[in-house]
């Protein structure tokens, strides 16, 4: 019984062993905070990127030569028979400059060393098919973040979530002002300095056969009918939304209520929303593609791509990241166990008259041996119990935690502008925190060992010589 | 209890040599020891006599060279470690010159590390009172009811001697065995310890090995032997 109660005595008489309580405290916490953020980047990474990309992606380019339909809808009614499908919609997608009537326009465009982007890609899509592929409908009304961090309440940001491409309704579109709308990401909005009703031009080039050079320009004028958040940076900075059909009148080079010509573009590529994208993805991708090659629907020049292959090498290099900073945070519990070890050496040193007293009471040196151990496992229990506490705790408030101290210090530790997502992303994986534990556990145990092994080998007659 | 009599401790042929570089440094040359129930026993030398190598074989804590330590009828030296440990913990009792507390217990708690070592944690749990009741007692007989939460740094020499005295006797073990444990502290201080520990022995019925240097003290014990350079030079009838 001597052992829990001598070692737990031992542990509350030498305040040296609170740095070692505090090392292991450290260790844990850090490592678990860290470890749920990384999980966090990736789980957010992969959501976001899920969610502007679609499950499967056909990407089908509209050459000229093609002998595939000029109109989607083949492939789409192709997909949307498949029951493992959840929804199919065609896009349209063109590259274009921004511009307008405004100063600032022309300093986009000189400024060779932004880093923001000054291209658009404009995507022509079908508002009414939209919702059931993409999350184009959520991120109308997605809740978003005020600069002071408060959570701003869910707000339209279009006039109207069942006809997105409705102009403001105090907007009149008389003779000569732009008819067709366009719903421009939450940061072109704020790049552009723009609001609901502003006009934008929008000027691209397209394949022109009858021309010297084989593109011709095209510009137009549209109103900006509201904007959208994705939450994912890069795409709320350079995506603008167009009706497909007002996007191909667009490159056609017709009027916004005129027919489509015979040969206008209509559409570049297919999302396709799964119902079970983890287990159907890929024979879906092989089904279909079959399928639709067979239906002389798609040729080699297109392909058909899962969402992570877009996005593979980020996740994969957020992955990485997070297994290498886990091995090298792995690193403090040993600094925490040499710690340990540092402490443990110097109270056997220093109690080597007391180790003697027990060896003469009837202390085994096996008893001994557990005395010091014990020790070691009380820094370890202690330690680690207060750092998986307090690292779950912050991991979990870590968001409210970083703005008290970018309060308290004026520092911006997290920017929200350059990061994908509105707050810091942490998630907590009991199996981590668990393994966690029983490292930092291991780790000491291993550690207080050897000065462990130390006492119970002192010789009590050495110890306990008169001074 | 043994009766007055019967042999407790017996040590046969005790050669202690130490290796110091090359050479051999032979402590103790063969010495023969019996020591019986209730005997009180001094055990007297010049420094370097090697007095103290002789205490901690017969105390179990430095095995010998060649020769047996027979206590409580056992070849003590031929068991395991953890048979040997058990029987210090419950054969002898040892009283130090320097006390030898346990800083971090209180005096109650010094005197009832014996049990705690022997005991597991829910047998100690089950018998804690009566420990704690023993504990008090021996304590309180000693004249230390005022200290017995008070920790070795704050007790006097002669009361850390008393507490450790209590913790020698607390478990009753048949063999005490002191080294010097007036040593360390001033002649009345000193007197009053002796007497409480002559005192226990006789009440007990103990077998007492007194190490000593003090001429006076060794006088009242019934038995003294004289160590010099690692032989028995003479054994003289005491008084006590």
């Amino acid at each position: 019984m001597y052992r829990i109660f001598l070692s737990w005595r031992f542990l509350r008489s030498r305040r040296t062993n609170l740095i070692g309580v505090f090392g292991i405290f450290l260790a844990v916490g850090a490592l678990i905070l860290i470890l749920s953020i990384m999980t966090g980047f990736l789980e957010e990474t992969r959501r976001s990127a899920r969610g502007s990309l679609s499950d499967l992606i056909i990407t089908m380019p509209p050459y000229s030569e093609s002998r595939r339909p000029r109109d989607p809808a083949p492939v789409l009614e192709v997909l949307r028979k498949d029951e493992r499908v959840e929804g199919a919609s065609a896009h349209l997608g063109w590259m274009c400059i921004l511009t307008r009537q405004d100063e600032r326009s022309l300093r986009i465009l000189v400024d060779s060393q932004s880093s923001e982007i000054a291209g658009i890609k404009l995507t022509g899509i079908d508002p009414a098919t939209e919702d059931n592929a993409t999350e184009f409908r959520s991120s109308l009304d997605k809740v978003g973040r005020a600069d002071d961090g408060t959570i701003e309440a869910p707000r339209l940001r279009v006039a109207s979530l069942d006809d997105p491409f409705a102009a403001p309704p105090d907007y009149n579109a008389n003779v000569g002002r732009p008819r067709a709308s366009v719903i421009v990401g939450e940061k072109v909005m704020t790049y552009h300095g723009l609001r609901r009703g502003s006009f934008i031009t929008l000027m691209t080039a397209v394949p022109d056969p009858a021309s010297d050079t084989g593109w011709s320009a095209k510009k137009r004028e549209f109103v900006v009918a509201g904007c959208f958040r994705s939450g994912e940076n890069e795409i709320d900075l350079e995506r603008v939304y167009i009706d497909r059909g007002q996007l191909a009148r667009f490159l056609a080079g017709v009027s916004e209520d005129d027919p489509l010509p015979e040969d206008s573009i209509l559409y570049s590529e297919v999302l396709v929303k799964l119902k079970d994208y983890a287990s159907d993805a890929e024979a879906v991708r092989a089904s279909m593609g079959a399928q639709l090659f067979q239906a002389g629907l798609i040729d080699e020049t297109c392909s058909i791509r899962t969402w992570e292959e877009f996005r593979g090498a980020l996740l994969g290099a957020i992955e990485n990241e997070r297994v290498l900073m886990g091995i090298m945070l792995s690193l403090i519990l040993v600094v925490a166990g040499f710690t340990i070890f540092a402490i443990l050496s110097m109270m056997v040193t220093e109690k080597r008259r007391d180790i003697g007293i027990l060896t003469a009471l009837g202390a085994t040196p096996r008893g001994v041996l557990v005395l010091f151990l014990l020790i070691g496992f009380w820094d370890a229990l202690i330690g680690a119990f207060a750092g998986a506490v307090i690292g779950t705790w912050m991991a979990i408030k870590i968001d409210p935690f970083e703005r008290w101290l970018s309060d308290t210090f004026g520092v911006q530790i997290f920017n929200r502008d350059v990061y994908l997502f509105d707050s810091i992303p942490s998630v907590v994986t009991p199996m981590a925190v668990a393994a966690i534990v029983v490292g930092a556990f291991v780790c000491t145990l291993v550690f207080a060992a050897i000065p462990a092994w130390r006492a119970a080998s002192l010789d009590p007659v050495e110890a306990l010589r008169n001074e | 209890m043994s009766e007055r009599g019967d042999i407790v401790l017996s040590a046969r042929g005790i050669v202690k040599r130490f290796r110091s570089g090359d050479s051999e440094l032979e402590i103790l040359h063969g010495i023969d020891l019996d020591l019986r129930a209730g005997e009180r026993l001094a055990l007297m030398g010049p420094s370097g006599a090697g007095k103290s190598t002789f205490l901690h074989v017969l105390g179990l804590l430095e095995r010998p060279t060649h020769g047996t330590v027979d206590l409580d009828g056992r070849d003590a030296w031929s068991l395991s470690t953890q048979e040997r440990a058990l029987l210090r913990n419950r054969h002898i009792g040892f009283v130090f010159q320097f006390y030898h507390l346990l800083p971090e217990l209180d005096a109650v708690e010094n005197v009832m590390l014996p049990a705690m070592i022997a005991q597991s944690r829910g047998d100690f749990r089950e018998d804690r009172h009566q420990h704690i009741a023993k504990a008090l007692d021996l304590l309180s007989n000693f004249g230390l009811a005022h200290r017995l939460h008070h920790r070795p740094a704050q007790l006097s020499g002669g009361e850390r001697q008393r507490v450790a005295l209590a913790r020698a006797l607390f478990l009753d073990p048949p063999l005490l065995i002191a080294d010097e444990p007036t040593g360390n502290l001033d002649r009345d201080t000193g007197e009053i310890v002796l007497e409480l520990l002559f005192r226990a022995q006789e009440e007990r019925n103990l077998s007492l090995l007194l190490v000593t240097h003090d001429e006076r003290l060794a006088e009242r014990c019934g038995r003294v032997l004289r160590l010099e350079a690692g032989r028995i030079v003479g054994a003289l009838p005491g008084h006590g």
